[in-house]
């Protein structure tokens, strides 16, 4: 097995666990955005998705310990990459200037990580880690977004995982070979409207909730 | 349409390998618009041998754009900003009176500065070492026109095989990685059907080689593709990414 | 004394192979036993330590750039020929042959060439397994264009950086022998003597360019694949760095130098703009293939020149040769274009360019079928003039390019020195008085890959090669010869740069000794030369430490032989009463002011041997005879 662990820690296989694991993220923040949804359809159709999500019993526990795990890979292989690519160029130009390939979203990955991961500690203590046996998941949340710093802070975290998303997406296909001239802006588009839908859905609706219920 | 310019350098100054460097300010005065930035330099070290001074050394050859051997970052571009091209062919008609230059020379931890602009490659070399041919000893190939390559193919194998192995890809990535480079070997050997036999073996040992040598990773961040003076593409980043995983996953090599 | 040029005896077509019969084998076993050591990673150089590594020699290579892959034969654009006859236009090995003794105007040797013609095929064999990215056409097959000085489509090329990728392949095979080891490679390290032992070639001093150290290397035999003397013109298209000073000291340690007075002067180049220009960059022959070549009828016409209507135009090529027409080789497309000028009918600021122009071509073709052909090469003007050729006609001029004079060598590619090889373009043999365009890297890669593998080992197979250490005596005194000189160039410190000095020698060269010479200019160069000199080791400045990366060192090294040297190429000049090729005496011209040979007295190769720094050098002659072809006048028309 020592060629697997070769392959995993060579560069390459580096960045190929960050794009699947990325990618599963992608699958997962669309899933996930779809079931949010249900929000504007009331709290009642909202709290019976998580019914329905619970009712999954194990499945949703081998999910969630999957998406653990991915998080654990998806996180230290990046902090690894990190620390690797600074130390990769101890002194720095004096003056640098972008050529245009670099975009805000590429060239503040590691960043924009680190500010997620703290996010999504804080989103699961908030929602996840409560105890529901007395409230519904409806009323933690429209109880939560009373709170206007709340409502800033998810917000804002929303529009960093857009700028995560717009990067992190098409840069997976390319890190697993797949960039081909006829598809590649295509996918570089897609990339941009994963970003925005990620945003704008996940964003808007925090700020509907403290709005309008 | 000979203009003349005047302009103020700033330049980087470093005697030895591990020695502090810093940068020193020269005037250039009266730079004719038509000579290009390596001549203005040669200007500088004219005037600074005459004083008695040190001349700035930088490493150059051809002067035409395709040994590879000269390269520095102008203004925070490798190369300078202007498109597919190199140090050597950098004309000094981009530049307007007055303008500031600040030149540097490639900085990575695998690319040890050995004397003010001029860096040590060998690094590259290695690479190339690991596996960036076809082994096939001289005499006994068949006749050239034995097996057809589709124009395509030898297209792409070309655009690929068209790097220099100046290092601006190192330079111009914010990690500095070598995966350009590497990528556009790899990919000029596994397009044609010569190198298919040894693709797995190749791709495998060059970016174990690579890794080694303290190059950075690649986070596809494209500013190789876009400072590279041969306009080498980030396809054939994607190509070697495929080639090692197919190679590591699906070959017998290790 | 008359040389021997060792050339078998039998037809010329079986000579090779015969004398591959006759040469005497090292059995493989025993090639480990021998290191051999090889100067320069060119297309000769690199392909000679690859294949001799291959074979089971221990190699040690040495580059003076930073990586083998930078040598100056990676600048050659348009292509190789061979005698594939894959376009089925009436190609073969004899007309290649042909071809090349032809257009090295008769004075070149009939056997070398012939074996140049007869391996030209297999090279291109091994250069497509190597993985070199030919140009193709739509079903796959090898794509084939026209190059001055023959009838026939026969050049190979990858895009406009043949030389390139032929360069990359040598390379490649150089690395896979480096990584198995039989290979040691020292790169930035410029040989600066030759050692000699008893006669025998047996050792290298070179300084390290990083650490400024004189090193010593020992071998059984000495290859040089050091390029050609170009540079000697300060402006040329040679790389910065190319020099002759490995192969003028060898010169100076005994073997004998044949025909410098012959260089080629290649006709498209991008005009010199001014005082600061450090080199010339060459556009490919290839070029000529779709651009025509004019000027205008009336000097006076100062207008822009797509507004020059064409009766008023001078396409001087098409009408002078009209069955060669823009393909005239090099020597004759660059003396018309010097004629045109020198008429005062050159265009541009300097009045020194004459047109090239694509417009017809677009026309005919259309601009993305010229692109995809001449693509990089049209960039490339436009970088550096800042005109777009597409629109503009491009304006070129002759610059030196190539030298087919060298060091002496026999059919085995050996100099007058036992155990000496020289390869590539720092030999003589194959081009005569002039080289055909796509020429230059075959005999590269013929020599290298297929030639040295053969006759070294008849050389080392046959000699008594005692033990050696680097503590002998001649390394140290080749050692202390060399400390002394870099010592004296550093303490001079006198007002005048190296470079300044360069310039003023090149530009001698080229007015008395470059495109079309005379006696008495011949004579005043020469007493400039030796003044010149005089002054170099009187007022030269260089700064800096002799134990440093000291750039300015290296070139003051490499131009102290280039003011000798250049003063061996002006007495060769001298003596060759007649003209050929890239050597045009203005006094021996035919009535149509092409070049006037005298083969009755003038038939031979002039070898030079080296006899003190201010002595004469003594005249050897090998007499060159031709049983397969018929000496005529040159016609192109």
């Amino acid at each position: 097995m020592s060629w697997l662990i070769q392959t995993l820690w060579s560069s390459i296989g580096k960045k190929l666990m960050m794009a699947v694991t990325g990618l599963c993220f992608c699958i997962f923040l669309v899933g996930h955005l779809a079931g949010n949804l249900t929000i504007y359809a009331g709290k009642d159709a909202f709290d019976a998705y998580a019914e329905g999500l619970h009712a999954l019993g194990p499945l949703l526990t081998l999910i969630e310990l999957g998406l653990l795990i991915f998080a654990i890979i998806h996180i230290t292989t990046g902090l690894t990459l990190f620390y690797q690519n600074l130390r990769a160029r101890p002194t720095r130009n004096k003056v640098t200037k972008r050529g245009g390939g670099r975009t805000i979203a590429s060239a503040t990955m590691p960043y924009t990580g680190i500010i997620l991961l703290m996010f999504v500690v804080m989103h699961l203590i908030n929602f996840s880690f409560v105890d529901k046996s007395e409230t519904t998941i409806a009323q933690i949340v429209s109880q939560k977004f009373e709170n206007p710093i709340y409502v800033l802070i998810y917000v804002a975290a929303m529009i960093i995982v857009a700028f995560h998303v717009r990067h992190g997406f098409w840069s997976a296909f390319q890190t697993l070979g797949a960039n081909h001239p006829k598809y590649m802006t295509t996918l570089m588009a897609l990339s941009i409207i994963l970003g925005l839908v990620v945003g704008f859905g996940f964003g808007m609706l925090p700020l509907y909730i403290s709005l309008f219920s | 349409m000979n203009k003349f310019i005047s302009l103020t350098l700033r330049i980087w100054r470093q005697k030895r390998p591990n020695e502090k460097g810093q940068f020193e300010t020269y005037p250039a005065k009266d730079i004719s618009t038509d000579i290009s930035i390596l001549e203005m330099l040669d200007v500088i070290n004219e005037q600074l041998t005459l004083e008695g001074k040190d001349p700035i050394a930088f490493d150059h050859d051809c002067r035409e754009g395709i040994c590879g051997m000269c390269g520095a970052v102008v203004n925070g571009h490798p190369h300078g900003s202007e498109k597919g091209t190199t140090l050597c062919q950098l004309h000094m008609r981009h530049f307007s009176d007055g303008d500031t230059i600040v030149i540097e020379p490639w900085r990575s931890r695998a690319f040890p500065i050995i004397k003010d602009l001029a860096v040590d490659r060998s690094a590259l070399d290695r690479i190339i070492q690991a596996g960036g041919y076809i082994s096939v000893n001289t005499g006994g190939a068949p006749d050239a026109n034995a097996i057809p390559i589709a124009q395509e193919a030898a297209d792409k194998a070309m655009d690929a095989a068209a790097c220099i192995g100046c290092g601006a890809c190192v330079a111009a990535c914010p990690n500095a990685s070598a995966m350009l480079f590497s990528g556009a070997k790899i990919s000029h050997l596994a397009l044609l059907p010569q190198g298919k036999p040894e693709a797995a073996k190749r791709a495998i040992h060059m970016l174990m080689a690579m890794d080694a040598l303290g190059f950075g990773n690649c986070s596809n961040e494209r500013e190789c593709e876009v400072q590279c003076p041969k306009e080498i593409s980030i396809v054939n980043i994607a190509r070697m990414n495929r080639e090692f995983l197919k190679a590591s996953f699906f070959s017998s090599e290790k | 004394m008359s040389l021997d040029a060792k050339i078998p005896g039998g037809p010329l077509a079986d000579k090779w192979d015969r004398h591959r019969f006759e040469l005497k084998l090292v059995n493989p076993a025993n090639k480990r036993k021998f290191e051999i050591i090889v100067v320069g990673t060119g297309l000769a150089g690199s392909s000679a330590s690859a294949s001799l590594a291959e074979l089971g020699y221990n190699v040690k290579t040495f580059c003076i750039q930073d990586s083998p892959r930078r040598a100056h034969s990676i600048a050659a654009q348009g292509g190789i020929n061979a005698a594939k006859n894959y376009p089925n236009d009436g190609d073969s090995i004899w007309r290649l042959f042909y071809d090349t003794v032809k257009g090295g105007d008769f004075r070149a040797r009939e056997a070398n060439v012939y074996r140049l013609a007869q391996i030209s095929n297999t090279i291109i064999d091994h250069c497509v397994a190597q993985g070199i990215p030919f140009a193709r056409d739509y079903g796959g097959l090898l794509a084939n264009r026209s190059f001055g000085g023959a009838q026939v489509s026969r050049t190979f090329y990858a895009r406009g950086q043949t030389g390139q990728q032929l360069l990359l392949g040598a390379y490649s095979a150089l690395s896979r022998q480096i990584a198995e080891k039989k290979i040691e490679m020292y790169p930035r390290r410029e040989m600066l003597d030759l050692v000699i032992i008893d006669g025998q070639a047996r050792g290298i001093v070179a300084r390290n360019l990083i650490s400024g150290e004189i090193e010593r290397y020992a071998a059984d035999a000495v290859v040089i694949c050091t390029g050609g003397y170009g540079n000697v013109f300060f402006l040329s298209t040679n790389a910065m760095a190319s020099n002759a000073s490995a192969t003028f000291r060898i010169y100076k340690k005994g073997a004998y130098f044949a025909n410098p007075c012959f260089t080629q002067i290649h006709p498209t180049c991008i005009p010199v703009h001014g005082t600061y220009q450090a080199k010339l960059t060459l556009m490919s022959e290839s070029l000529r293939n779709d651009g025509r070549v004019w000027v205008p009828k009336n000097p006076e016409d100062k207008i822009s020149p797509q507004q020059i209507p064409e009766s008023e135009r001078n396409y001087y090529l098409e009408e002078k040769y009209p069955s060669f027409g823009n393909l005239a080789p090099r020597d004759v497309a660059s003396r018309s274009a010097k004629e045109q000028c020198d008429m005062g009918k050159g265009v541009g600021e300097t009045g020194l360019a004459v047109y090239l122009d694509f417009a017809d071509a677009i026309k005919r073709d259309g601009k993305e079928e010229i692109e995809k052909k001449y693509g990089n090469l049209f960039q490339m003007y436009e970088k550096i003039t800042g005109e777009n050729p597409y629109e503009t006609p491009m304006m070129i001029y002759p610059a030196v390019h190539y030298t087919m004079g060298g060091l002496w060598v026999d059919y085995n590619l050996m100099s007058t020195i036992d155990g000496l090889f020289v390869l590539g373009e720092a030999n003589f043999s194959d081009h005569g008085a002039n080289r055909l365009g796509a020429s230059a890297l075959m005999q590269g890669l013929a020599d290298g890959y297929f030639i040295i593998p053969y006759t070294i080992g008849g050389y080392l197979a046959g000699t008594n090669l005692p033990e050696l250490s680097t503590e002998h005596l001649a390394f140290k005194e080749a050692v202390s010869a060399v400390e002394s000189q870099i010592k004296t160039l550093l303490s001079i410190n006198g007002k005048r740069t190296v470079d300044d000095i360069h310039r003023e020698l090149g530009l001698i060269m080229w007015d008395y000794c470059g495109m079309s010479r005379n006696n008495n200019g011949l004579q005043e160069a020469r007493g400039r030369v030796q003044k010149l000199r005089a002054e170099f080791w009187e007022n030269v400045i260089v700064p800096g430490s002799d134990k440093d990366f000291n750039q300015s060192l290296e070139r003051a090294c490499r131009v102290a032989d280039f003011l000798e040297f250049g003063e061996l190429m002006i007495i060769d000049a001298l003596d060759r009463q007649e003209s050929c090729g890239g050597h045009f005496n203005e006094a021996y011209q035919t009535e149509e002011n092409e070049a006037q040979r005298d083969d009755e007295n003038f038939c031979h190769v002039s070898a030079w041997e080296y006899t003190g720094a201010d002595n004469e050098p003594n005249f050897h002659k090998e007499p060159l005879s031709f049983e397969n072809v018929e000496l005529t006048q040159r016609s192109y028309k």
